[in-house]
């Protein structure tokens, strides 16, 4: 692949979104304390937050479409990669599609803190710059190529996310979840940071960019090697050691199996707004971070957009075990979960099993359909916590029982909250179906066995999921409710229900634009 | 096997046989077109329609005379149209003696065709007479009869539907719609039987019709399929169908299993399909009678060789579709294994006893077995099958009845008996004889029958012969027509039964070899000619119980009387036999059959619903009057039934006698030389392989016969004349045991009951456990599974980790410090799985390169 | 008039749209009720009016002409089409959705109910509960039926075929008998666990079309049959890298299609079963058969996996049990036939003797089990099983008359079944129980109601005049030519079908009446306006069944000589 590499000063304008968030970050804490409790001084906060989020939207697209030349001729990013900074970080459609990605999600989930009793009035200026700074950590994520910048990347979230997790001061689950986070990511990143000194040992050279090639001479070396020395344990453990542990930072990220354990604790602990953030933010960097790193980087191009994996480290089908692990093991936990955040939070890891069979393909189609698949996934996941939100919201608890007949107390809520479950399931017309349709397509279209094997796990565990999905319909609209109340719902969070509910039909119905979105986003990998 | 193979070279004698008869029948069949023949059932359908529709309307507004108007206005009209083509068809030359109408196309897929067409050859026009004419005249008498019933129309408007399905049977030119028909009737006599449903006994027997007629059903319907495709291809061996099938897969998948290779495979004979004809003659499966009779009975299409080597899994096919078509007739025609239904039957009203289950419908098996002539004939095995089969029933029901008390009974089992004598004549090759005997029978025994209903309305609905008697004076007219009709039935020579009787049991004696072997033929004879006298015996029997010596109904019948009916009281009666066993008899049949109906159903009735018929009105008949003379409708439809039964002499008058006499019209019987055309294909086949014993012997037999038709005459004459003899109850007490047996008719019902019905309910049982126990249980149990699984892997979330926590947790409760908490290992739990996870990942990297 | 299929398919749900926007009017609660009602019957008469229009005018004589066809591209990337039209095999079955859809929209209103009927306030009559909700679920499951039956593109086959599932499983679960959670869930997840298969397959066969190695094996090992293809402009040159492609509505020329009708074409030149073997030595098309039967042996249903019909149908409200027996069950045999049969004939072949087997244990099982009823709903339910193993056997038989029955069994049952179904509702709304033993004698009080039982039970027994008869009549005749052993233990059921239902009649008509029902009223108008049409088609089609024939026939008989290959 040809990465232009630009110098700083080159760089700057297209670092611009990241810089944008930054300032705003600590405007907003300014603002914050010139803001006197007033009733306005939520909207305010919120307002001027995704102002800025708008602004970096605006400077994303300036980034993607400014212009550089090289040897007479001039690129903008969308037409050929550009590697920042001396090649620490890279602008390409991949890396603009998951900030524009990481925006949105920003923004909803301040859209969702403002009504929201979980965030003080005087806090939420708080809330909203560490948000607003999280979301600098993911587009790091998304776009870095730098072993150094990943860590960073990754940190910068972890860190920040500690603090929200914890956001509810006087709550137990809340400041508990927060302390498993960060020993839990305390010794994730570390394993990370360990993998990599390993894969820095091997390759001489912190950048993945160049990775692929590199990571095939060794191969050869080693094996070579071991016709000399006639052991080849040695290097080839220490390469596994490192490609898996590396995994393991970016599967703790994604909450996939094996690392998945703090998440339950963490989404039940953390207030819902945020919950909702976590559960699609991480995820989806996490994921633009896995695809680069095995799809973009340990594999080379082979013939009809399949990728041959580089050397002997035969991740796809590490990654296919993990993905039929997780995927299994979230949805069976879930089925008899009484507590909604709980129960997401296991469909949460339920799903990203889902999308790493796309990982598995280890294909454009695959990759794709990770894009695909995370694109619809916003919706339906943020207006499945949108809806808890607002049942807490009244209730304080998120236990099944408070949505007994919700039909007759909240209808649009309790409809709403249908179409997102129903979409979780992977029903047509429903925009979760596209997703699902195209990961398994991905996978069947692989064709290997195994592959085939996953595909039949993969649609057997979404029926499985139906049962406690539609549990949750049927206490919403077959059981008689507890208590007649009405739940009031604040009007902004109407609108954001429409909202979404609209992007989970409307993209089931018609997906063509998804399709070309993830398309042009594979344009950076030089082979596909 | 060796039977078979024996079977077989009979079969084959049958086919050189067979080849000098084509040249007769006029192959292929000549028709003619005419339009108005879907007229004849047309008019009954529209009289049901009417009033069914309008019936209780019409009853309610105008009176029931106006729906007796319709009904048998259409009858009427029918007979009028049926007249009108036979009038027609007298004029056509014998060979072109076969009219048909075609209406539309039923169904068309492949080599499968039925039309929506009737046809009427003499056969059927022989039949469409008997049946329009009876049946009008039996539509008459039930204006009388049913007089008093609230449901009159309901009556009328399913009798007029019975018609109908009737005709299409007899009329319909192909086997589908003769199919229609078929359970057409059969769900005539099911609504007719279980007219009066209030009455659950009743209603039982008309399932138990409907039903046992379905089982014959099954019959009819594999061996009409069984013909049909033999008639296009046949079924051949495996090696075959792969090398077939090869042709047609191979290409498609090489490693294909090929549809038949674990069954048979059917192979069309490309050049049977339906559409190549062969001198007019359409060659290859079909369902229409007429192309089915041309291409057997010619022998340029060689289908008759064909089917004669033909197997199906090694049972000569055609063996086999005949006796599964004759099953359809054992069902419908009441005869053995499939009888039980009709003496049950008499449960309905008595007209319907006398048109459906004496006159028409029962001998619609009869008809089949006549239609398909040319195919029974192929095959003395089938003949000998159904003329063993007839002759047994016959002395069987006989049996039977001598000792019924119930005088319908008596004449349900003198039915069957007579049905057998039919199957005997179509069984032995006698087809016209056959045929000639059911409209012979058609006659006397519509006669017996409405002769007894006129008795059972004249003694208030009082059945037990045992509570008539001496009712000569109080109805002559019946007892006159009564009286004829026995002679008729019993065989002497001056009524048209002896004519028809005679010449079945002469053809039997003179069958040689139509049947499997000559002796068989003469056994059959003497088990006639033994039935005849038995007929002769319970006939007068049952005339003069009923018509001589003093009227014993004056008391009135007695309500309590199917009070006693259980089997205990039975039980009881069992060691001690005495006088009175003749009437605590009855109580036997009483339970488990509704078969002595009329008498406590109708006493029940009574009680239940005040509205039926001789319970209100009082002034028509009330209960314990004297016993009266029916009104005209009835009685003169008596006096023109007998009349007929005198008439029909001519049709079958006896051949050599008509030589003596020397008059030229009888010298070859009217009817025999009607139905030739229908017979042609068989006439000669029969007449080459019968005995030839000569006339010396016919004239012997004759003379048997009267002299036991006498026999019988004398004895019950003896026995029964007003009832002054204690002879037949000192015998009763001679056997008591015989007695009883036969009384219960042999405990067919119950041994029925036990084995068939039994295993039946047991096993439908048994599958609805199994479907609700296992087959949903294993459903469900996978959701329990899951479940359990979910559990197991929610409890690493909950249990393993949670519970560690809490254990230790107890320790330091006091300590609110959530930091304690949080250090209690819990985390660690986590961290451990997640370093175990990434070795177990390299572990599986291992494992899988 | 070249959009009427759409217009067929989607003006319920526009009527479903219609009252979602009523909701929001500031309407009395009866008011809302009325107008949802009215709107849901519009629409469904409007669309039923358009079935009957489509039987008058479609053309029964063209050989594989797709009438009423639309087709236009709807995601172009992956080559999906909105691609509907109706052939021989579909015709007929759009014709009933609509017919019987309509019949139970009318069934769902509260039109002159008895006072017997909604009298019990702890359990009010379905029909005047939660009605737009009701009335909605209603529409959606027409447009989803009527588009399963008309989608021509695999993918819209599946989405519609998805679609219909939620509005069951509401139809069920809220406005169902005592155990409706149980039966709504357990059909929702059979049915789910089902199509999850017929997704994977379906995905794998698009996979396949464009397989350059297996379209080279084709050219190899069968030249004529490829030859065929091409010169049918199946297959047609591609521009760029792409040698052979299908073309698409928009004019491109793609390597893939989801189009129903080319898959056929291919699968009948045995494209599919070059594919070599996968999952450890399964034969690709034998492993795709096994998925899609699967699927559509839960939705037949087939002997073992029948189980959640009895309960879906006995906690169903009438109307949704008319739906589900009357068009639900048919979707498995169409969808045998469309895709299994005309997609895979070379695995077909090779089944074909097993699902005779299956079908055999259907039709005697189940009539079987009918015998041992005491719910008279779940009786029926269970007839259904057994009849549907008609149509299973016809299939298996590869004639003509048994093909040519199988589909026009579809029809028939799907006159009939219904008309049972109602019969219990008006039965159980009187006497609100359906214990067959807890009746008697009631012909005498009910005799128009005990006319239409015995007019459905007789055409259900197969009685010939009516329409049952002629479509068993030419199965079991059908298959009597290929597989007689099965036909003939098939046939065994005429008779326990007639002793259960006879049966049936004497314990619940016949005999003393019951006191207890002495004053029970008879028909009102809105039964006799969904019996007597249907007791009239059953009638027709008893003595006149050409009238759908004509329309079955021809392309069925071309879809069979093409799969046997002669």
């Amino acid at each position: 692949m040809t990465l232009t590499i630009l110098d700083n000063a080159q760089s700057m304008p297209y670092f611009l979104p990241e810089t944008i968030l930054t300032v705003g970050a600590m405007a907003i804490f300014v603002i914050d304390l010139f803001l006197q409790s007033s009733k306005r001084r939520i909207a305010i906060i919120a307002i001027s937050s995704i102002g800025f989020l708008v602004a970096a939207a605006f400077a994303t697209h300036y980034a993607s479409v400014h212009p550089y030349v090289v040897d007479g001729q001039s690129f903008t990013p969308m037409q050929r990669p550009v590697g920042l900074f001396y090649g620490l970080m890279v602008i390409d459609p991949w890396a603009i599609l998951f900030k524009y990605l990481s925006w949105v999600i920003a923004a909803l989930a301040i859209w969702m803190a403002a009504p929201s009793l979980e965030i003080a009035s005087e806090r939420m200026g708080e809330y909203c710059a560490l948000l607003l700074s999280i979301t600098v950590g993911l587009s790091l994520m998304a776009s870095s190529t730098d072993m150094l910048m990943i860590v960073i990347g990754v940190e910068l979230v972890s860190l920040v996310s500690y603090a929200l997790a914890g956001f509810k001061k006087h709550d137990r689950k809340s400041s508990e979840a927060a302390l498993k986070y960060v020993v839990y990511g305390g010794v994730a990143s570390g394993m990370m940071l360990f993998g990599m000194s390993y894969l820095f040992g091997l390759l001489g050279s912190t950048n993945l960019a160049m990775a692929g090639p590199q990571l095939r001479q060794y191969g050869e070396r080693i094996f070579v090697m071991g016709l000399e020395s006639g052991q080849f344990g040695a290097g080839q453990l220490a390469l596994v050691l490192s490609v898996v542990l590396i995994l393991s930072g970016v599967g703790y990220k994604i909450a996939s199996v094996p690392w998945h354990m703090w998440c339950p604790d963490v989404y039940e602990g953390a207030p819902t707004p945020f919950t909702a953030f976590l559960s699609v933010g991480p995820k989806a960097a996490g994921f633009a971070l896995a695809v680069r790193i095995l799809y973009g980087a340990m594999s080379e191009s082979g013939g009809n957009d399949l990728a041959t994996v580089v050397s002997d480290v035969p991740w796809p089908v590490i990654i296919g075990v993990i993905s039929a692990a997780t995927m299994t093991l979230g949805n069976l936990a879930a089925l008899n979960q009484t507590n909604l955040k709980r129960m997401l939070a296991y469909s949460s890891i339920a799903h990203a099993g889902y999308l790493l069979m796309g990982v598995a393909a280890a294909s454009a189609t695959g990759s794709a359909s990770v894009a695909i698949y995370l694109m619809v996934y916003l919706f339906m996941n943020l207006g499945a916590f949108l809806v808890v939100g607002i049942v807490g919201r009244l209730a304080g608890s998120e236990s099944i029982f408070e949505y007994r007949g919700l039909s007759s107390r909240a209808p649009f809520a309790a409809v709403a909250f249908a179409i997102f479950l129903f979409s979780l399931t992977g029903l047509p017309p429903l925009a979760g179906f596209v997703g699902k349709f195209h990961l398994f397509k991905a996978l069947v279209d692989r064709g290997g066995s195994w592959q085939i094997a996953l595909a039949i796990i993969g649609v057997l565990n979404s029926a499985v999921s139906l049962y406690y999905y539609a549990r949750i319909v049927r206490t919403m609209f077959l059981e008689r409710p507890t208590n007649l109340e009405i739940i009031p719902v604040p009007r902004s969070y109407n609108v954001l229900l429409g909202v979404l509910v609209l992007g989970v039909i409307v993209f089931g119905i018609y997906f063509d634009g998804l399709r070309r979105i993830a398309d042009g986003a594979l344009g950076m990998f030089g082979h596909s | 096997m060796d039977v078979l193979f024996h079977v077989k070279d009979l079969v084959l004698l049958a086919a050189e046989g067979g080849e000098a008869a084509s040249h007769a029948a006029g192959v292929p069949q000549k028709i003619v077109e005419v339009g108005y023949l879907w007229l004849i059932p047309f008019f009954p359908l529209l009289g049901f329609a009417i009033n069914a529709a309008f019936g209780h309307l019409i009853q309610r507004r105008f009176g029931k005379k106006y729906v007796s108007y319709i009904a048998v206005g259409a009858m009427a009209l029918a007979f009028l149209v049926a007249v009108a083509a036979w009038i027609q068809m007298i004029g056509l030359p014998a060979s072109e003696r076969y009219l048909v109408n075609f209406l539309w196309n039923l169904f068309t897929a492949g080599d499968v065709q039925a039309n929506l067409s009737f046809a009427l050859d003499p056969l059927s026009m022989m039949m469409v007479l008997i049946i329009t004419f009876v049946g009008s005249l039996i539509h008459i008498y039930s204006i009388g009869y049913m007089a008093d019933d609230p449901a009159y129309w309901r009556f009328f408007c399913y009798l007029n539907l019975f018609v109908f399905s009737m005709l299409l049977l007899v009329m319909g030119d192909n086997l589908v719609l003769m199919f229609f028909g078929w359970e057409g009737v059969g769900l005539c006599s099911y609504l007719l039987i279980g007219f009066w449903y209030e009455d659950i006994e009743k209603a039982k027997a008309a399932v138990k019709a409907f039903v046992t007629n379905r089982v014959g059903d099954f019959g009819f319907v594999l061996g009409m399929f069984l013909l049909f495709w033999a008639l296009g291809g046949s079924w051949v061996q495996k090696k075959n169908v792969v090398a077939k099938h090869e042709r047609v897969w191979s290409q498609v998948d090489p490693n294909y299993k090929p549809v038949a290779q674990t069954g048979t495979f059917y192979e069309r004979d490309p050049a049977l399909s339906p559409q190549s004809s062969h001198r007019g003659i359409r060659i290859g499966p079909s369902l229409t009678f007429r192309e089915i009779r041309d291409q057997l009975s010619s022998e340029e299409t060689g289908m008759k060789e064909r089917l004669l080597g033909m197997n199906f899994f090694g049972i000569p096919l055609l063996i086999l579709a005949g006796i599964l078509l004759f099953v359809g007739a054992t069902a419908k025609s009441a005869q053995i294994p499939l009888y039980v239904w009709l003496p049950d039957a008499m449960a309905g009203p008595t007209p319907v006893s006398a048109l459906i289950h004496a006159a028409t419908m029962v001998t619609a098996g009869v008809y089949m077995v006549a239609r398909l002539n040319f195919l029974f004939a192929l095959s003395p095995a089938v003949m000998t099958v159904i003329a063993m089969t007839g002759a047994i029933t016959a002395m069987f029901a006989a049996s039977i009845g001598f000792v019924q008390n119930d005088i319908k009974k008596v004449l349900a089992y003198s039915t069957v008996s007579q049905l057998g004598f039919m199957f005997i004549g179509v069984g032995v090759g006698a087809f016209w004889a056959g045929a000639y005997h059911l409209l012979t029978h058609a006659f006397f025994k519509a006669c017996l029958f409405l002769g007894s209903g006129s008795v059972i309305l004249g003694c208030h609905h009082e059945q037990d012969m045992r509570k008539m008697g001496g009712l000569k004076r109080f109805m002559p007219l019946t007892e006159k027509t009564y009286l004829y009709a026995c002679i008729a039935i019993s065989g002497f020579p001056i009524a048209n039964a002896f004519f028809s009787k005679d010449e079945i049991l002469w053809r039997a004696f003179d069958s040689g070899h139509n049947l499997l072997d000559p002796s068989l033929g003469k056994l059959i004879w003497f088990i006639g000619w033994l039935t005849a006298c038995g007929t002769s015996f319970y006939m007068w029997r049952s005339y003069y119980m009923t018509f001589t010596g003093e009227y014993r109904g004056a008391a009135g019948h007695r309500p309590s009387h199917g009070a006693l009916a259980t089997h205990s009281v039975g039980a009881a009666h069992a060691g001690t036999f005495n006088h009175d066993v003749l009437m605590s008899a009855t109580v036997f049949d009483d339970d488990p059959h509704p078969d002595s109906g009329g008498v406590d159903a109708h006493a029940k009735g009574t009680a239940k619903h005040p509205d039926h018929p001789d319970h209100k009105a009082e002034g028509g008949h009330g209960h314990g009057g004297v016993p009266h003379e029916s009104p005209g409708t009835m009685t003169y439809v008596l006096v023109t039934l007998a009349a007929g039964c005198a008439a029909t002499i001519v049709l079958g008058f006896w051949a050599p006698l008509g030589n003596l006499l020397g008059i030229d019209a009888l010298k070859v019987p009217l009817l025999e030389h009607w139905l030739e055309p229908t017979m042609a294909p068989t006439l000669e086949l029969v007449e080459k392989r019968s005995a030839q014993s000569g006339h010396a012997w016919e004239w012997a037999l004759i003379f048997a016969s009267v002299g036991v038709a006498f026999l019988g005459w004398f004895i019950a004459r003896s026995f029964y004349k007003d009832a002054r003899s204690h002879a037949p109850a000192k015998l009763a007490a001679m056997f008591p045991r015989l007695h009883r047996v036969v009384y219960n008719k042999y405990y067919v019902d119950e041994f029925y009951q036990a084995t068939v019905l039994r295993a039946v309910s047991l096993l439908s049982r048994a599958f609805a456990t199994f479907d609700a126990k296992v087959i949903d249980g294993a459903v469900n149990a996978v959701a329990v599974v899951a479940r359990f699984i979910c559990n197991i892997s929610g409890a690493a979330d909950t249990y393993l980790v949670d519970g560690a926590v809490n254990l230790v947790a107890e320790g330091v409760i006091q300590t609110g410090h959530r930091l304690r908490r949080i250090q209690t290992g819990r985390i660690q739990t986590y961290l451990y799985a997640a370093v175990a996870g990434v070795l177990v990942l390299i572990g599986i990297h291992y494992l899988i390169r | 008039m070249n959009n009427l299929l759409s217009l067929l398919i989607f003006i319920p749900a526009l009527g479903a749209g219609l009252i979602g926007v009523s909701l929001a009017l500031p309407l009395r609660k009866e008011q809302r009720d009325q107008l949802a009602r009215w709107i849901a019957l519009v629409a469904s008469a409007i669309s039923c009016l358009i079935g009957i229009y489509l039987w008058i005018t479609y053309d029964g004589s063209a050989v594989g002409k797709i009438q009423f066809l639309e087709r236009s591209i709807w995601i172009p990337s992956l080559n999906i089409e909105y691609f509907v039209g109706v052939d021989g095999i579909s015709v007929s079955l759009v014709i009933l959705s609509t017919l019987i859809s309509f019949i139970a929209t009318i069934a769902s209103m509260p039109w002159w109910a008895g006072r017997h009927e909604h009298h019990d306030p702890a359990h009010p009559h379905f029909s005047v509960v939660k009605v737009p909700g009701y009335m909605t679920m209603l529409l959606f499951l027409q447009t989803g039926m009527s588009g399963t039956f008309a989608a021509l593109d695999m993918f819209l086959f599946f989405v519609f075929w998805e679609v219909m599932l939620l509005p069951m499983y509401f139809l069920i679960g809220i406005w169902g008998g005592p155990r409706k959670e149980y039966a709504a869930i357990k059909f929702f997840l059979y049915t789910l666990g089902g199509s999850v298969l017929l997704l994977l397959a379906i995905i794998a066969l698009y996979y396949r079309t464009g397989d350059p190695e297996t379209i080279q094996r084709l050219a190899s090992s069968n030249p004529q049959a490829f030859q065929r293809l091409v010169s049918s402009g199946v297959w047609q040159h591609g521009t760029g890298g792409l040698q052979w492609g299908y073309l698409l509505s928009d004019g491109r020329i793609v390597a893939r299609t989801f189009n129903m009708l080319t898959m056929a074409k291919l699968g009948q030149a045995g494209f599919f079963d070059q594919v070599g073997p996968i999952l450890g030595g399964i034969t690709f098309s034998k492993l795709i058969w096994v998925f899609m039967f699967l699927a559509f042996a839960v939705k037949v249903p087939m002997v073992p996996f029948h189980t959640w019909l009895p309960d879906a149908h006995v906690e169903a409200p009438t109307p949704i049990s008319v739906i589900l027996a009357g068009i639900l069950l048919k979707m498995g045999i169409y969808g045998m036939l469309r895709m299994n049969w005309a997609m895979l004939p070379g695995a077909t072949a090779s089944f074909a003797e097993a699902v005779s087997i299956f079908a055999v244990i259907n039709i005697v099982y189940a009539a079987m089990v009918c015998l041992a009823q005491t719910d008279l709903k779940k009786l029926i339910a269970y007839s259904s099983v057994s009849h549907m193993g008609f149509s299973m056997l016809g299939m298996a038989s590869m004639t003509e008359a048994g093909m040519s029955g199988a589909v026009l069994n579809l029809f028939t049952h799907g006159i009939i079944s219904p008309m049972l179904f109602l019969i219990v509702g008006v039965i159980y709304d009187r006497a609100h129980h359906r214990e067959i033993s807890g009746f008697g004698g009631i012909a005498k009080v009910v005799p128009e109601y005990t006319a239409m039982m015995g007019l459905a039970f007789f055409a259900s027994l197969g009685l010939p005049g009516l329409a049952g008869f002629i479509s068993e009549f030419l199965v079991l005749n059908g298959s009597f030519a290929t597989l007689p052993w099965q036909t003939v233990l098939s046939a065994t059921a005429v008779v326990i079908t007639a002793a259960y239902y006879l049966w049936t009649i004497q314990r619940i008509f016949l005999g003393n009446l019951n006191p207890k029902y002495a004053h029970l009223p008879d028909l009102n108008w809105r039964e006799r306006l969904t019996l007597y049409p249907l007791g009239a088609l059953a009638i027709l089609f008893g003595f006149y069944p050409n009238v759908m024939l004509r329309l079955i026939n021809t392309d069925l008989f071309a879809l069979l000589r093409s799969i046997k290959g002669t």
